[in-house]
This record gives C-alpha cells, structure tokens and sequence, in this order.
C-alpha cells in the first residue's frame, strides 16, 4: 500500500518524502477536526448521565 | 500471498495508529473546548459573586438555569490546581464543558443530596481521579451564598449506570427522608466505558463566608 503510494509520486526522494510527509499532516488534521469530533458523539464512550 | 499479507499489515498498522490517534483526541482533544469554557464560566462567577449589593443568593432550583454554571467545585486532594465550575444539567451537552448539577437534587447546603455527574474521561476529563479520593477528604463547594465543606464519608463505590438510589436525598436510601446535607460525586467505571459508575458521598462538615476575591 505505502510502497505502491511511495512508486507513484513524482519526483525524487526527497520531494517524494515531503509529499509524504503533507499528505501524513493533511489526514492528520482530518481525522482531528472533523472524523473524530464526528465519532465521539456517535461511540458509546464514557456516556456518564445518569440512570 | 506475500503482497497480500504486507498490505493487510499496513492496514492493520495505519488502523491502530488511527484508534490510538482516536483516544488520544477523547483525552486531550475534547478538553480544549471544556477548557475554553471553564474558563468562561470562572469569569462569569467571579463578576457575579462580586456584584456588591444586588448580590442574588442561590435558594432554590429556580435560581439556576440549564448549562449555567453557579458553583465552583474545588477536592484538595487533586491538587490546588484541580477547580471546575458545576454547570446545571447532565446532558451530554453540560458534561461536555464540565461537571453537571442532577436537576431535582439538592442545591449546594442544601438539606438532601447535591448530585453532580462529570465525565471521567472526555470534557477536560474532570472526575478522572474520583476513584482514588480517601475517606474523609475534603469536597469544596463555593456559591454565591458561602463556601461549603464537605467531608468524604466512605471509600468510592461502584454501582450499576442505572442504580439511581445513589442520587436519592438519601443516598442509597431512597424514600427516606432528608436530615443532612450530602454532596454526591458520579463518573463513568470503568473509564472509557458506560458499563457502570464510579460514586463517591460526602456529607456537610460546615459553611464558611466565601473568600473575598478568590
């Protein structure tokens, strides 16, 4: 998966790295902001109301 | 087969770097917004409770409103640092920036039981330590009126999440008719989990006149 990724960007290892590196930052910052304020309303963690 | 297995690995792995990220977020994430709030709330109190003459005291459910905060709760044992405004209401919505007042129990001082719920973890994670409070430690409660002590009377209970005798006027007594002032602490128990709560019951050692300007 991550070598197939790595195999289809272009340019040089570095610039392969940095692109790598963004795209690592870019779902980081989804998961963060959006996917797990989503799933913490929705996963039955720590409910603590009463009764 | 072997392309097979390193991509099932890979996912597996990114899976779990997801989940720890995920718990990671209930913990710290979701306390940067109770924090922003709490912080609200200790201003909004302060400039209340410094109001000079037209001081409003607290005496009855009438004079707190749902998501208002009107106490602040103060446990030593936590640390001089560990102080949380008590919000009305234990909706997800209340628990979400802080500790919540059970509507229908006792106000702080009160004759009967003054309940509040907090999560354990999640919304600045206030009852994180709660089980590990000793017996006789001391609860603080300050409101407009005074400053309440409250003295831990027995170690942390565990109760089922649907056993509410624990928010009875006496607690696990309920019919039972009030002569004290109790305070009632509820989190989650496990952590992370509904399955049950973790209680913790105080009772009113004294009332003192509130600290000017604390």
């Amino acid at each position: 998966m991550y070598g197939w990724l790595w195999r289809r960007l272009p340019g040089g290892p570095a610039a392969r790295l940095a692109q790598l590196m963004l795209l690592i930052v870019l779902v980081g910052l989804l998961l963060w902001y959006v996917v797990y304020p989503w799933a913490s309303l929705h996963l039955p963690f720590d409910q603590s109301g009463l009764g | 087969m072997r392309l097979c297995l390193r991509v099932s690995g890979e996912l597996l792995s990114t899976l779990g770097v997801v989940v720890l990220g995920f718990l990671a977020y209930m913990y710290w994430g979701t306390a940067v917004r109770a924090s922003a709030a709490q912080q609200v709330f200790a201003r909004e109190l302060a400039s209340e409770w410094s109001g000079g003459s037209e001081l409003a005291a607290l005496t009855g459910p009438g004079d707190v409103s749902l998501g208002k905060p009107f106490a602040l709760l103060r446990i030593p044992q936590l640390g001089s640092s560990w102080q949380f405004a008590v919000v009305q209401g234990t909706g997800l919505s209340q628990l979400a920036l802080g500790p919540g007042h059970e509507p229908g129990t006792a106000l702080p001082g009160q004759v009967g039981n003054f309940v509040v719920a907090g999560h354990r973890v999640t919304g600045g994670n206030p009852f994180w330590r709660l089980p590990s409070l000793h017996e006789g430690s001391l609860i603080i409660v300050e409101t407009i009126n005074a400053s309440y002590e409250y003295k831990i009377t027995g170690r942390p209970r565990s109760v089922p999440a649907d056993d509410t005798a624990v928010t009875a006027p006496v607690p696990y007594h309920p019919g039972e008719r009030a002569r004290l002032s109790m305070i009632t602490l509820i989190t989650c128990d496990p952590a992370w989990s509904g399955t049950s709560r973790v209680v913790v019951t105080g009772v009113l050692l004294r009332a003192l006149p509130r600290q000017q300007g604390s």
